[in-house]
């Protein structure tokens, strides 16, 4: 193959794998910001997270001793309502 | 956190579980892959050189055409059982495609100007029916977004979903039966004139590209649950009123 033939392919052949790869760029780029900004919101809700006031049954200094009778509202929140049910 | 919540955390987990050891063998396989493309491949006596675009774009359009059915079959988990988590699944990888099928009709054109002498050829079967297929799928978002209730938008995106992904492999046959003009027929008969180390190239790039389809489907899910987690968290945190959810063609599994 003469040699200005074979730098035409190969400027063709750049061209394509280079366009792969620019989508492929874009594309990680755009996942980027995505997760750029989960991480802001993630921040914004560690900060509300913080000013948001002690619960009174976690924080016996506010005066809020453990009642047991108290019912559903202490539960750990993760409970199946089979289990709730189960407990009446 | 309800039990609904709990599984979807488990969800998230899987998607990102195995995705660093996933996208590293991806690297690996399509970058061997593309290099024995480059140097140890041999040459195509007719097209010399500019051949070697085949290792790139018939990989990419088996695994966009793939992506395309794979959310079809997805969008039937999701009517079947309602669950909004196979629309995501489907979702994403019709998104995926789009993209992919971009760089399929780029690299194809750029493939017909070395080779044929010209960007596009509108009486190729082959060529106008890939088009076909991607403007087809290019409506997808569009209608998903047309839709506001999220239930709706998740059902008829679904419907969508399964009929255009009948209709890829319906495509595929119809045009292999069609008169090919120029594009040509690699894969048509029993001897594709592909030599061993040829197809040996030919098999690795797609299984590398296989591996980039599926590690980026991953990456999305993993990072979508995330974002649904984020939101599940601001609502407990700082109520229900804290923030209206902005209307997306994007699916949630909230």
């Amino acid at each position: 193959m003469p040699a200005q033939e074979l730098s035409e392919a190969g400027k063709y052949l750049a061209g394509a794998f280079g366009v792969f790869l620019v989508l492929l760029l874009i594309y990680i780029a755009i996942m980027a910001s995505k997760l750029s900004r989960m991480e802001r919101e993630l921040g914004e809700l560690g900060e509300l997270a913080e000013r948001r006031p002690p619960r009174a049954a976690d924080d016996p200094a506010a005066g809020g001793e453990r009642d047991e009778t108290a019912g559903d509202e202490r539960e750990p929140v993760s409970a199946p309502r089979s289990s709730r049910e189960t407990v009446k | 956190m309800t039990s609904s919540t709990n599984s979807s955390s488990r969800g998230s987990d899987s998607y990102g579980r195995g995705l660093p050891f996933l996208a590293a063998a991806a690297c690996v396989v399509l970058t061997a892959g593309f290099g024995l493309a480059v140097f140890y491949a041999p040459s195509d006596l007719d097209q010399g050189l500019i051949q070697k675009i085949f290792y790139l774009h018939v990989p990419l359009a088996i695994v966009t055409l793939g992506g395309f059915v794979a959310g079809g079959v997805f969008a039937i988990g999701h009517l079947r059982t309602g669950d909004r988590r196979w629309d995501v699944r489907s979702y994403v990888s019709i998104h995926l495609s789009l993209v992919l099928g971009v760089a399929v009709l780029l690299t194809g054109a750029i493939w017909a100007r070395a080779s044929w002498g010209i960007w596009w050829e509108w009486k190729e079967p082959t060529l106008v029916s890939f088009l076909v297929v991607f403007l087809l799928y290019a409506t997808y978002q569009p209608l998903r977004f047309s839709i506001e209730d999220p239930e709706r938008q998740g059902r008829y995106a679904s419907v969508f979903a399964i009929t255009a992904g009948a209709f890829v492999p319906l495509n595929f046959m119809a045009v292999r039966m069609a008169e090919p003009l120029i594009h040509p027929r690699v894969f048509a008969a029993a001897d594709s004139g592909l030599e061993g180390s040829m197809w040996l190239t030919f098999l690795v790039c797609l299984t590398g590209m296989a591996l980039l389809f599926v590690t980026l489907w991953k990456y999305e899910m993993a990072s979508k649950h995330a974002a649904q987690q984020l939101r599940a968290l601001r609502r407990a945190l700082a109520g229900e009123e804290s923030r209206a959810e902005s209307r997306s063609a994007a699916p949630s599994v909230s």
